[in-house]
């Protein structure tokens, strides 16, 4: 078999992902009281993340790790940009317009820091050295702060724990770990104070129970979960569920959608859509665990470990087990660059779980 | 690095991805199964949650039931108008819309403020509003030839509640008014939701507040239907879901008669005073009419501050409903009764005379008691002093009398209780007894009281519709109903009987024959109304006095004075010997009792017996 003719892609990630992006068109359809508009920017966006997909996966996971640096520097520079030119929405800076696109920076370093750890970390000595831990939580508090402070905590957090998932992965002492969640605890009352938002400090509250005000922050959760647990064994049927189309469910298009598949198709529906989720996952699991080298486990895992805590706080979130800070459902909810994103994650996942190395007997 | 060092970091980085994976595979189960509960386990309760959010429940308004008199005449009944409605949502632009149909529609400044205070949250949530009420027949057919041009506004049919007779029922019907607490028909619809009910009444969700409207509230009033709309968040109606008709209120059957309560607001006149009439045979109230009166139509529909206000100064208080409140002595109406009590007791018969000089001294402490005769009338026995109303005969009659056992014996033939088992708001009056002074004046029962409670003068007052009770238990030979204003098949009561064993159907015989004399003998204190009728009729009339007089001359510098004038009174049934109608008429300040009250008495009697 010649180099040129080989082709790098991973048949089941591929027809999973494919699957469940269009699936997710079809959810977002409903969840946007029919709006084509959405969907087919929606669906020009899955088009185009499933051929970024393919060209990603093709070059040798070397390449990603030579320029991991340069990806991390550039994604922290586009972040800085954000901060310094994007436009104010609802409060927040999370965008940069590029050209005729805005795209939401902070979910470039997302991708960018686990896959620039593995590279500073593939190569070192069992156990990591503290100096080598020190920079890299350095670099981990970074993204997270600034991020966090856009104000877009969710990302923050997930960014956070894609670094610390590599961190961790690379083989971080025990004793280390104990040691700083310890701190964490100590210092949380300050973060409290300095990371969060006045509304997310209370989104947080009314998730405790503390503030229980059921038209205030509570509200979209109650209404989540009576779309959700309205929804039945069978649901209501495409386009039927009352609290998505009579608008009692609040961003149904992006953090809530999981609420309007569970309203409309109920218990099945989302056995169905979690199970493709579990197999990708599986998937990842696998590729991880037979990929070539150190590098390439480091990014499997970082990355797949990161998209499972995504989707696993993005539906925590909307059955009322966690605040909401809000988070998309990936491949579902509208949003082109976290599309992109994901693709662009699960290029570099093919690209790292396919390409073998011939090594020298 | 060697190959020992990357197996080594190989297996680390195994076991380390399970475990993360692992940790992973915990936060999807608890989701999963969070998922679960909300979706199977508690499915119900979330279902219903879904339904309050998307469903608005309005009432419907229910008819009310009309109100019919005795021969099936509407007494009361529902009156459509015609109102133009707009819908709000389909106005682009509501000053031009204004200015297009102000040419058509003349509005006035009130109308429109209110208009444009409301419609902003109309036109929100797509509810309909009420531009104009009561439309004229001019305006429908002017909207009506330009209604294409209208897209959003249309007519429809509101209801008010009238009377073609207002001022002659208005203290018997009662008004009815916007009720404050509508919601409570209907538990199931949130107070808040009642403000979008689709109303059948131009003046909104409307009960009874006095009269028979009020008594009978709960069966005129009906059952509301409702109407399901499916809503949005935002509280815009979606769809009609459900629609549940109101059920019509029951109408009301009265003993009411139209021609004989017109004849006694004919007879009585701007004077104040009531007329109570009482069929007989059941007990039923035919004439319940209290002067002066007041519009009843305009009290439910709608009176300026200005017209209250005079209603309310006005020195003859016309909201005051005589007839059931107003408290009068019975003077000598109440003698056939003391007549009774002499009988029963063996106090007299009808042979005992007694010599009548005009006057009674009371033994005891020389105090003198007057008639209206000076000189007195002579030998009297108990048929004559009825007849010409002997004071001097029963103030003889009460001195004898113990004063409990009498009290007793007036409240039996219904002084100082209910009478009515139907009437809004009916006053009881008082029988006096020594219990009663002592607690109310602190003062000791005189024997000289009692003498007077023999006359119906002193403290003892009673109604009108007490005194047409008494009336009709004389004219029924003692049996007496619970009164009534609307006939019910349902529940018969049974006549209450007074009875006594001493009193027999000879001495009921005399006792008509003496009242009936009262009117038709050339001696009855009450011969002056003998020819204002073809049927023979027994009756007593009586007269109030208001201020205690020694003599007839005292009184005649009193008279000047209108108000300390006596009160004329009479009760009267007939035809006889079968009377079938019972009849009490109290005019105040009207002076001598046969000749003022007896014609009034005496033309609503013949119109009962004419209508029937």
């Amino acid at each position: 078999m010649s180099k040129l003719s080989k082709i790098f892609f991973d048949p089941y990630l591929f027809f999973s992902i494919f699957l469940i992006s269009f699936l997710g068109l079809f959810f977002l359809y409903s969840a946007s009281n029919g709006d084509t508009s959405i969907v087919l920017k929606q669906f020009i966006f899955v088009v185009l993340g499933l051929i970024l997909m393919l060209l990603v996966s093709q070059p040798d996971p070397d390449l990603f790790r030579r320029y991991a640096l340069l990806f991390l520097i550039f994604s922290f520079l586009l972040l800085g940009a954000t901060i310094l030119f994007g436009p104010e929405i609802n409060g927040a800076k999370r965008w940069v317009r590029i050209g005729s696109f805005s795209i939401q920076s902070s979910e470039f370093l997302k991708l960018a820091l686990p896959v620039f750890l593995a590279s500073f970390l593939h190569s070192k000595r069992l156990p990591i050295q503290p100096k080598e831990v020190i920079i890299s939580l350095l670099i981990i508090g970074t993204a997270f702060i600034v991020i966090a402070k856009q104000p877009d905590l969710g990302t923050g957090l997930i960014v956070a724990l894609s670094g610390l998932f590599v961190l961790f992965l690379s083989g971080l002492s025990w004793g280390f770990m104990g040691g700083s969640l310890a701190l964490l605890i100590i210092s949380s009352p300050f973060l409290w104070n300095v990371l969060l938002q006045p509304f997310q400090r209370q989104r947080i509250a009314t998730f405790f129970g503390i503030d229980s005000d059921p038209l205030g922050a509570g509200w979209n959760i109650i209404q989540s979960k009576i779309a959700i647990g309205s929804g039945g064994l069978f649901g209501k049927g495409f386009g039927e569920g009352s609290q998505t189309q009579l608008n009692f469910l609040p961003e149904t298009e992006t953090d809530f959608i999981f609420s309007v598949i569970g309203e409309e198709f109920g218990f099945f529906g989302v056995l169905l859509l979690l199970s493709i989720y579990l197999f990708i996952l599986m998937r990842c699991f696998y590729l991880s665990l037979n990929a070539r080298d150190r590098f390439c486990r480091l990014v499997i895992g970082g990355i797949s470990l990161t998209f499972a805590a995504n989707l696993i706080i993005s539906l925590c979130m909307v059955v009322g087990l966690l605040p909401v800070v809000g988070m998309p459902l990936p491949f579902i909810s509208k949003g082109g660059s976290a599309l992109l994103s994901l693709f662009l994650a699960f290029g570099i996942i093919t690209s790292m779980g396919t390409h073998k190395k011939f090594l020298p007997q | 690095m060697i190959f020992e060092e990357r197996q080594i970091e190989k297996n680390n980085f195994s076991s380390r991805v399970i475990i993360l994976f692992a940790l992973m595979g915990l936060g999807f189960v608890a989701a999963l199964i969070q998922i679960f509960l909300l979706q199977v386990s508690s499915y119900s309760d979330y279902e219903i949650a879904a339904l309050k959010n998307k469903n608005y429940i309005i009432p419907i308004q229910s008819l009310r039931g009309e109100i019919f008199d005795r021969n099936g005449r509407y007494i009361v009944r529902n009156e459509p108008t015609f109102d133009l409605i707009t819908r709000p949502d389909s106005i682009k632009n509501i000053d031009s819309f204004l200015d297009q149909i102000e040419p058509v529609i003349f509005l006035s400044e009130s109308e429109k403020f209110l208009y444009l205070k409301l419609f902003k949250d109309k036109a929100f949530a797509n509810k309909e509003l009420v531009l104009k009420k009561d439309l004229t027949e001019v305006e429908i057919a002017r909207f009506n030839v330009r209604s294409h041009a209208f897209e959003n506004a249309f007519i429809d049919k509101r209801y008010r509640r009238v009377t073609d007779y207002p001022k002659i029922f208005s203290h018997v019907l009662g008004y009815t008014s916007r009720s404050k607490s509508p919601y409570k028909l209907l538990s199931n619809i949130p107070i808040s939701h009642w403000k979008d009910g689709e109303l059948i009444y131009a003046n909104g969700f409307i009960e009874g507040k006095t009269g028979l409207e009020e008594t009978y509230n709960s069966q005129l009033i009906g059952k509301p239907g409702q109407r399901v709309y499916e809503v949005n968040a935002r509280g815009r109606l979606v769809k009609s879901l459900e629609y549940r008709p109101s059920q019509n209120g029951s109408s009301l059957k009265t003993y009411l008669d139209i021609e004989a309560q017109m004849s006694a607001a004919k007879f009585l006149g701007s004077r104040r005073g009531a007329v109570v009439a009482i069929d007989l045979s059941s007990g039923g109230i035919n004439v319940l009419y209290s002067s002066p009166s007041y519009s009843i139509n305009k009290l439910s529909n709608g009176l300026s501050v200005d017209e209250l206000q005079n209603l309310i100064n006005d020195e003859n208080k016309p909201f005051f409903n005589r007839a059931l409140q107003g408290r009068y002595p019975p003077a000598s109406t109440i003698k056939p009764a003391i007549a009774m009590f002499g009988l029963a007791n063996k106090l007299v018969d009808w042979d005992f005379q007694i010599k009548d000089p005009g006057f009674f001294t009371l033994p005891e402490d020389g105090r003198v008691y007057r008639g209206w005769k000076k000189g007195g009338h002579g030998i009297v026995n108990l048929r004559k002093a009825l007849l010409v109303s002997s004071n001097t005969y029963f103030f003889s009659l009460a001195y004898q009398a113990d004063i409990n056992e009498l009290a007793l014996h007036l409240s039996n033939l219904g002084f100082g209780k209910d009478v009515c088992k139907d009437c809004f708001d009916e006053d009881q009056a008082f029988v006096p007894t020594p219990e009663w002074k002592y607690k109310k004046i602190n003062t000791a029962w005189f024997k000289g009281d009692t003498v007077n409670l023999g006359v119906g003068q002193g403290y003892f007052v009673a109604t009108p519709i007490q005194l047409a009770n008494y009336a009709s238990i004389l004219a029924n030979k003692g049996k007496g109903f619970e009164l009534s204003l609307v006939m019910n098949s349902e529940e018969r009561y049974m006549p209450k009987i007074w009875q006594n064993n001493e009193y027999n159907e000879l001495d009921w015989k005399r006792m008509h024959q003496a009242l009936t004399d009262v009117i038709e003998s050339d001696f009855g204190t009450a011969r002056s109304i003998r020819d204002l009728k073809t049927f023979s009729v027994a009756g007593k009339s009586g007269t109030a006095e208001l201020v205690g007089l020694d003599s007839k001359e005292a009184y005649k510098d009193l008279r000047d004075t209108e108000l300390l004038r006596d009160h004329s009174i009479i009760v009267v049934f007939g035809p006889m010997p079968n009377p079938k109608y019972a009849v009490s008429v109290v005019i105040e300040n009207g002076e001598s009792g046969g000749a003022v009250a007896g014609p009034v008495a005496i033309e609503v009697l013949k119109s009962l017996i004419n209508n029937e």
